[in-house]
């Protein structure tokens, strides 16, 4: 029996292995080596790149990304917990409602981006609409600046945080708001004292599925910024093209992984028995 | 022509190739940068099956080639990639006895300065960036200060790359367009910090809609990239600005490790017919680097400034340079500095 469970595992485990893991370890050596004339790596090993980050311009960098993060991962939260509550208690269109969520994942990320480009840019379907009804002279500045790019991440990510809050809020017995309801409490302290306290761990699992993506992001900045300010997405990826310094870009994500696994500990201390690692 | 030279190269081909029956050759070039049939003429020629690959960046080119064992055998880099890939060992010394059209290149790419024996790389196509702008709105601009004036304010971008941004605000400021020198590079980049309030995006060839459309009234590209649309657009004008303006040529080259050097040099010889050139400059409206092809070309671009910049403009045009290891990554802080402001 055990035998057989471990000729199951070692397909996925060895598939870890390569895949994954090795990946990783060369991220990590090259993160400790040093910058070859025009790209690769060369010997010897350095803590350089590591010592490079804590420069004010990469930490600024740095901070302006957790912003950036963080304000979007909010902006879901306010929308998506509405909307997960909405369709938890839909009763039997709960399925269609969900498969409508999930809907945009059919059509491709840089695709969908595009089109809200197409939406948001002067002579965009929003500002062609506002400037023919007169409501504005001038065209809206929507596009290549912080509001498209928080737009466009937290039209992309969502979805990331419905579904969690949904299956949270799905579990949810309603026995416990009829009893809130029976010893006098109106919906709305129900919700706040009741609903929200229940769906914490939808709410963190949400959140750092949005977090997460946010925080690497650098389709979005870089379409819906219009590359005037950059994110750490867009820095870690600039190192391996145009300024080809392998070891600052391997350096750059290590660290960038080692702040949200250091994140993600914190939380999940924080919320005793709940799951999130 | 040189039939026979097909022949015996041919047989050449067969012989090394020990898997295959039937020789194949491993392309790799830009998208959209060759003729749409000149590899099916080149395959019908010579019977050499070729698998063609793209690439968007020469940076995406640099990054893969220089990891070895990219499996291709001629690649086209932007000529100040040619230094790097030589320096790292990667490129295959080429034979010129295998490539008799060398004598149709026109005598500007002869002997380029970045590589002037054509030891590793031949040119193939030439391009330059300037300026696109509506002239209606914005009257006729000729210099790059004039994109920090405050009439393109909000409606003008800059190309998302560094070499042409630094640049740029180096020739405005009177420097060389390759500078290596510090307080030249610091001074462009408060010159690009001052423009940034009055731009509207860092954007590339995707900024082509936009300035069609009018959403964007001026901006730093590419000729290749705006020719197809010029003359649907009467309103836009093209300058080369008069500080200066950078040209690069896309070159051939073929990689050391290719174990297919005979077809790789026949491939790279057939591109130098003027006729096949004639035909991939008018499917792509990139400069051609061979003498002989204006003359094959349909009218409307037999004379077209974006392909043909008048001599006094010409004058005026820099190649860009590879940037020694210090000063490329000074610019690459810079920019980085830029970006973040």
């Amino acid at each position: 029996m055990k035998r057989l469970r471990l000729a199951f595992l070692a397909p996925s485990a060895l598939l870890l292995a390569t895949l994954f893991l090795a990946p990783l370890v060369i991220v990590a050596v090259y993160s400790l080596e040093s910058r070859g004339a025009y790209g690769g790596v060369t010997p010897p090993f350095t803590l350089e790149s590591y010592s490079r980050i804590l420069d004010p311009l990469y930490l600024k960098i740095l901070w302006r990304s957790f912003w950036v993060a963080g304000v979007s991962t909010l902006l879901c939260l306010l929308l998506g917990f509405p909307l997960a509550l909405f369709i938890s208690r839909s009763g039997p269109r709960r399925g269609l409602y969900l498969q409508l969520v999930m809907l945009p994942f059919w059509t491709s990320f840089l695709i969908r981006t595009y089109a809200w480009m197409f939406l948001l840019r002067d002579t965009g379907l929003i500002n062609t609409a506002l400037l023919a009804t007169g409501l504005i002279s001038e065209p809206l500045p929507l596009l290549y600046n912080d509001f498209a790019v928080i737009l466009g991440l937290v039209y992309g990510f969502l979805p990331f945080m419905v579904l969690p809050l949904y299956t949270t809020l799905e579990k949810l017995d309603p026995a416990l708001l009829e009893a809130a309801a029976d010893l006098g409490a109106p919906p709305w302290p129900a919700l706040a004292r009741v609903t929200l306290p229940l769906c914490r761990p939808g709410i963190l699992a949400g959140s750092i599925l949005v977090f997460i993506p946010c925080l690497g992001a650098y389709l979005t900045p870089d379409l819906m910024g219009g590359g005037k300010s950059i994110m750490i997405g867009t820095l870690v990826q600039n190192q391996f093209t145009t300024s080809r310094d392998w070891p600052f870009g391997a350096a750059l994500s290590f660290s960038l992984m080692a702040l949200t696994l250091g994140l993600l500990y914190i939380v999940s201390k924080r919320s005793r028995g709940e799951d999130l690692l | 022509m040189h039939r026979r030279t097909f022949f015996f190269g041919g047989l050449a081909g067969l012989a090394g190739c020990r898997r295959s029956s039937q020789p194949r050759l491993n392309v790799y070039n830009w998208s959209n940068y060759i003729g749409p049939n000149t590899v099916a003429e080149f395959e019908r020629q010579t019977g050499i099956r070729v698998r063609y690959g793209i690439f968007e960046s020469s940076d995406e080119l640099l990054a893969k080639a220089l990891t070895g064992n990219c499996g291709w055998d001629v690649v086209f880099p932007t000529n100040h990639h040619v230094a790097p890939l030589r320096d790292y060992n990667l490129l295959a010394p080429l034979d010129h006895s295998r490539l008799p059209n060398l004598q149709n290149l026109a005598s500007d790419f002869r002997a380029p300065e970045w590589d002037p024996q054509l030891q590793h790389s031949v040119p193939y196509m030439s391009t330059s960036a300037g300026i696109v702008y509506d002239r209606r709105q914005l009257g006729t601009l000729s210099r790059w200060a004039d994109l920090w004036e405050a009439k393109v304010e909000g409606r003008m971008t800059m190309l998302d790359a560094q070499d042409d941004v630094l640049g740029a605000c180096l020739v405005k400021l009177g420097h060389s367009w390759n500078s290596t020198a510090e307080s030249e590079l610091r001074a462009a980049q408060r010159e690009a910090i001052r423009q940034k309030p009055l731009l509207r995006a860092y954007l590339n060839a995707e900024v082509r809609d936009q300035v069609v459309a009018g959403d964007v009234l001026a901006a730093q590209m590419w000729t290749t990239t705006m020719l197809p649309v010029m003359a649907s657009a009467p309103q836009l004008d093209f300058v080369y600005p008069a500080e200066g303006f950078v040209r690069y040529a896309e070159s051939a080259v073929v990689l050391r490790e290719s174990p297919r050097q005979e077809a790789a040099h026949r491939f790279i010889n057939f591109l130098l017919q003027p006729e096949i050139a004639a035909a991939c400059v008018a499917a792509e409206k990139t400069g051609p680097v061979l003498a002989g092809v204006r003359e094959l070309l349909p009218s409307e671009l037999r004379d077209h400034p974006l392909l043909f910049p008048a001599p006094q403009d010409l004058a005026r045009g820099v190649w860009l340079r590879t940037m020694p290891p210090s000063a490329q990554r000074l610019r690459d802080r810079l920019w980085t500095e830029i970006k973040s402001a």
